[in-house]
This record gives structure tokens, sequence and C-alpha cells, in this order.
């Protein structure tokens, strides 16, 4: 249909910010689930202990790799556990923000 | 995250989002990279200038959670891809 050759917008169709919010939501979700585990798994694995030179050593590397693991798995639990609460009870006083 | 039910505008929007929000994680990365090498490494305040051995200790701290945060990444991506694949 473009008899002018080339199109002048490479971007077809409308944005539907609805969705884009919430691959946004998921995107920030997941970068700060990232960064806590990787902070956390440095203070569990590495600490503030004097680095003796600036590669992992066998026992953090391992230490790393289970504190990986366990993460995922703590969070995977704590979904289920609030999931379990949120089917129970309805969530009547749970809002800080009140209720209309 | 399954951005293939997006037309190419809204993936165009998504990639100038992501472009910025990389931008601000590596500035939070260098943030806490320097934090929490400075507590590691100083810890004597008796000069105002970083002695050879603080300048070492931070070079290898810094090294060391760098290649810390590539494991962690290369595991969780690894988890996700398992995670992915069990579900499909």
């Amino acid at each position: 249909m473009s008899f002018l050759g080339g199109r002048s917008n490479a971007n077809t169709g409308s944005v539907n910010y609805d969705k884009i919010d919430m691959a946004v939501t998921e995107l920030d979700t997941v970068t700060d689930f990232f960064n806590r585990m990787v902070s956390s798994c440095y203070n569990k694995c590495i600490g503030a202990k004097y680095p003796a030179d600036g590669d992992l050593n066998k026992g953090e590397s391992v230490c790393i790799d289970k504190c990986v693991a366990k993460y995922n798995d703590v969070q995977k639990k704590v979904g289920e556990k609030l999931q379990s609460r949120g089917a129970a009870a309805p969530a009547q006083n749970q809002s800080a923000f009140g209720s209309l | 995250m399954d951005f293939s039910s997006f037309n190419s505008a809204e993936q165009a929007h998504m990639t100038k989002i992501i472009e910025k929000k990389q931008m601000q994680d590596f500035l939070k990365l260098y943030a806490n990279i320097t934090e929490k090498c400075f507590i590691t490494c100083c810890n004597d305040f008796t000069s105002k200038a970083l002695s050879s051995k603080e300048e070492s200790c931070v070079a290898n701290c810094a090294e060391k959670f760098i290649k810390h945060s590539e494991r962690v990444g290369a595991r969780f991506a690894e988890a996700n891809a398992d995670q992915a694949g069990g579900s499909q």
C-alpha cells in the first residue's frame, strides 16, 4: 500500500500502556530479586573478610552455587505460603492503606 | 519474560526502558561495590591517603565481587531456563 517507498515510521501499531506497565513491573521484580540474591549470597559466602586475591576460591564458588539454589527455593516456599494465606483469609485488614 | 506478544512499537518502547534500567543498575552496582569494598578494606584512619595494602585490597575486592555477581547471574539464568523448560 505504501507507494512512497520505505516507511517514515518504523514502529507500527499503537502502544498498549497497561501491557507495558505489567512488563516493567515484572522486569523490576526480577531485577530486585537478582540484586538481593547477589547481596545476600555475597554476605553469606564471601563476607567482609580480607580478599587474598581477585578470584573466587573453590569454597566460595561452591557456596555461591548452593546459595543461589537455596535462595530460589526460599522464594518459591514464601510464594506458596503467601498464596495459601491469601486464599484462606481474604484481605480484610491486610492493606496498610485501608480500604475505600 | 515473554515479549513475543508485543508489537514493534511496544518492543521499541520496552527496549528504551530496558536500556535506561540497565544504566541505572550499573550505577547501583558501582555504588554497592564501593561501599562493600570500603567496609572490607579501609579500617585504618590514621592517614588520609589509601595505603598500597588498602589499594590492592580494594582491587581484589572489586574483582571478586564482579566475579561473584557473574557467577550468581549464570546460576540464576540456568535455574530460570530449567524452570521455563520444565513448565512447558
